[in-house]
């Protein structure tokens, strides 16, 4: 056995010889970044090492690492198998306390009609507590004034929790925090593998309710309310958080043809998944449209109310994955495309999760000189999914991306600002644009943003096409997400994600799986409509498209 | 008048790198007027332009569509100088039987790395994608291939390519065929897991493999 600590955690935790570091710190409970769970591929899970460690440690995968970093004592994580006691310091990158997590999103007028009823009976001096007509339980006394009810956002990253009171609507209290389950796997289709035995899907579910029964019991505790007087809790959240929340393996969500296990539109017993609530409380799934569709789009259309709108709207959520639905007078179809973790702030040099340090805002101003916004105000330590695209995108209209993508060779050019031009340096023989002294864009870095942008285009030249709707004919552009909330239409269409048709229609709603999540709650009839609304979406699967792969060639162009 | 053979074939390798698909066309054709061989021209003319496109794949230079617009070039002029390849100067070509593994349908990195080899000289037999790990097997028995190439962009279903070797195991025809692996999370440390004989980062690094698992040149 060999001791590891970690710093700055002063955590530390006894492993067999041959342990990864990674392993080690997930079973000590400290939380490296590891997008890609593990495969040796991303080169985000570094950490360091001091010169007695490294004795200890066989260490590979090194050409994810600078030679100053390899001088420094990093070593990937993940590629490094503990042989000796050793101490690892986790970078501050690492550290997600200070990570943005919206939880706002647009809404409309709800009228209040809640599922959950409460009505007393004098004689009995007793409250009883009806689901529609169903009774649900009973409670001594009068307890007509505690009646509340909650939403979920399980998002693959961020959880947000909304405590609502459902005699008049109003929000008590939110919580957001991490996703527990992505310190064992990050993005959607790790999350899938890691589950896909019985243990693995244990620790995906369970941890996620305890950290769901964490955060509800932290709102109620600050509000005064006790947890008992919830009797309501929806779940909202793309269809692998729905299917690890309710405990069904979403194994079959990975291999084609995609099928979901579960399709949402269902009632569960808060009780019997320790959902830390009333005993007989319950728990709504709203309904799910397609394996890569999941019942946060749903929450995302009712609450930007696409379903009803006249005109040609579309819905677009940009993340990992783009989901993305078009509404011709209330008629909906919808589709996904894989855009990979590039807007994550993944698979980029510099790039990192929206927290402390992070470059979230870019800018070139009429002089050439750049102004940049860190995250927490301090000196920048790379660049989030935001950052990202304002800096490809500002690079780009201002000519230091040419159309193919390739940096402008700054000694054939003189079109550009010096001051950019200055910026343009070359790192190990390739170019690469300076941001600050630490901080940098590469060509690689690029290629990752056209293969992110491409594939979400793409899936929107196939939507358009396929319903015969020109870009010109779209009325309005809502874009959801989190991740959407933070964007500026200008990159969005700079780099071309979004046609430059769509300038001026372009609306950001923010968390709508959220927003639309308490609408469900507030509202039991909507379930039923878009239960039935979903029935009639058409889900186009983009892969089977044999002409796909041109589109997407053409989209990866600036 | 007449440019010299070598000449000739580098101008043909440039319009290949230059994405110029019709120049291309017209080169090919002057091959077949001035009477040249033609499958020394797809040698030294078409398949050096690729070759000299991976490379600048590889350093950056070019992306994706570049070397898409360099492989329409160079079927543009293959179409042209493959009727008049005479019967024996071809030699034997190296099969590589190719596809993506089950579960998955995504193709687009597939297609590159088939373009790219065919380009060098490999002939290759395309499954297509969602493919059985027995299906690789038996196409690869058929066809006599050299390697078996196996692609996926997903972590679900990466274990598939396994199950290939595992099949090639349990048959104990390991050995005849040479087995590479690619794709979006596979790395070098899972293709050394799994057994198989080399893993590309790209589809230009691919035709390097290729080349080395064969022995040499294709």
């Amino acid at each position: 056995m060999a001791e590891v600590i970690f710093y700055p955690q002063n955590k530390s935790i006894n492993v067999k010889e041959g342990t990864t570091i990674l392993q080690a710190a997930r079973n000590a409970g400290v939380i490296i970044e590891s997008p890609c769970n593990g495969a040796g591929t991303c080169g985000k899970c570094k950490v360091r090492l001091d010169r007695e460690s490294l004795q200890k440690v066989l260490a590979k995968g090194k050409h994810h690492l600078s030679e100053d970093e390899e001088k420094q004592g990093y070593v990937l994580a993940c590629e490094t198998q503990i042989i000796g006691d050793i101490k690892v310091y986790v970078s501050e990158n690492q550290q997600n306390s200070t990570l943005k997590i919206l939880s706002r999103g647009q809404s409309f007028d709800i009228s209040l009609e809640p599922l959950i009823r409460k009505e007393y009976f004098i004689e009995e001096n007793l409250t009883k507590v009806f689901a529609g007509r169903n009774q649900l339980g009973m409670e001594v006394g009068d307890t007509r004034e505690k009646n509340y009810g909650a939403v979920v956002d399980i998002g693959t990253t961020t959880l947000v929790v909304s405590l609502v009171n459902l005699n008049d609507g109003t929000e008590i209290g939110t919580s957001s925090s991490l996703n527990p389950q992505a310190v064992h796997a990050q993005d959607v289709l790790s999350r899938i593998k890691f589950s896909s035995d019985a243990k693995g899907l244990g620790i995906m579910y369970s941890g996620l309710i305890h950290e769901i029964n964490f955060m509800i019991g932290e709102i109620a505790f600050s509000a005064g309310i006790s947890q008992k007087n919830i009797y309501e809790i929806i779940f909202s959240g793309n269809t692998c958080m729905i299917h690890l929340a309710s405990n069904t393996s979403p194994e079959a969500l990975g291999k084609y043809p995609y099928t979901p296990k579960i399709n949402g539109a269902a009632y569960l017993s808060a009780l019997q998944h320790n959902i830390d609530i009333s005993p007989f409380g319950i728990i709504y799934l709203p309904p799910i449209i397609s394996a890569y569709v999941g019942a946060d789009i749903v929450s995302g259309v009712l609450a930007s109310q696409l379903h009803k709108k006249k005109g040609i709207t579309l819905f677009i959520d940009i993340g990992t994955n783009g989901e993305m639905v078009i509404g011709l007078n209330g008629n909906l179809s919808a589709a996904s495309t894989a855009a990979g973790p590039a807007f994550e702030g993944m698979n980029i040099t510099c790039g990192m999760r929206a927290g402390k340090g992070a470059i979230e805002f870019f800018e070139i101003d009429k002089h050439g000189s750049i102004n940049i916004k860190v995250i927490g105000e301090t000196e920048a330590t790379g660049i989030c999914g935001s950052g990202l695209l304002d800096i490809v995108g500002e690079l780009v209209a201002h000519g230091v991306i040419k159309k193919n993508g390739n940096f402008v060779d700054p000694e054939s050019t003189n079109n550009l600002y010096p001051a950019l031009t200055e910026r343009l340096v070359k790192q190990d023989g390739k170019l690469t644009f300076k941001i600050t002294d630490k901080v940098f864009l590469s060509q690689k870095d690029v290629r990752q943003v056209q293969l992110a942008k491409g594939a979400i285009r793409a899936g929107i030249e196939f939507l358009l096409e396929n319903k015969g709707v020109k870009v010109t004919e779209v009325d309005k552009v809502l874009i959801a997400g989190s991740f959407g909330y933070h964007l500026r239409g200008k990159s969005l269409i700079n780099i071309g994600l979004l046609p430059k048709e769509f300038d001026g229609k372009i609306e950001f709603i923010g968390n709508t799986s959220l927003s639309g999540a308490k609408a469900f709650l507030l509202n039991r009839t909507y379930r039923g409509r878009m239960e039935e609304a979903v029935r009639s979406v058409e889900v186009l699967e983009l892969a089977n498209h044999k002409d796909f792969d041109k589109v997407f060639v053409k989209c990866l162009s600036f | 008048m007449s440019v010299g053979k070598e000449e000739l074939f580098k101008e043909l390798s440039d319009a290949v790198v230059n994405m110029d698909e019709d120049e291309t066309v017209l080169l090919s054709t002057k091959v077949i007027v001035d009477g040249y061989d033609a499958y020394e021209a797809i040698d030294k003319g078409l398949a050096d332009g690729m070759d000299r496109a991976g490379k600048l794949f590889e350093e950056e230079e070019y992306f994706i569509p570049e070397l898409l617009m360099c492989s329409d070039a160079m079927y543009a002029g293959l179409d042209v100088l493959k009727p008049h390849i005479k019967l024996d100067s071809e030699g034997e070509r190296y099969r590589v039987v190719i596809g993506v593994v089950e579960g998955d349908t995504h193709d687009i990195g597939k297609n590159l790395v088939k373009i790219m080899l065919e380009s060098a000289g490999f002939e290759v037999f395309d499954l297509g994608r969602d493919i059985p790990p027995i299906r690789f097997v038996e196409k690869a028995k058929e066809v006599n291939a050299k390697i078996i190439a196996l692609s996926t962009l997903m972590t679900t279903t990466m274990d598939g390519m396994e199950e290939v070797i595992n099949i090639l195991n349990q048959h104990n025809i390991r050995d005849q065929y040479k087995v590479m692996v690619g794709g979006g999370p596979i790395s070098q440390r899972f293709a050394d897991k799994i057994g198989a004989d080399g893993y590309s980062v790209n589809a230009a690094e691919a035709v390097r493999l290729a080349r080395k698992l064969v022995g040499g040149a294709a």
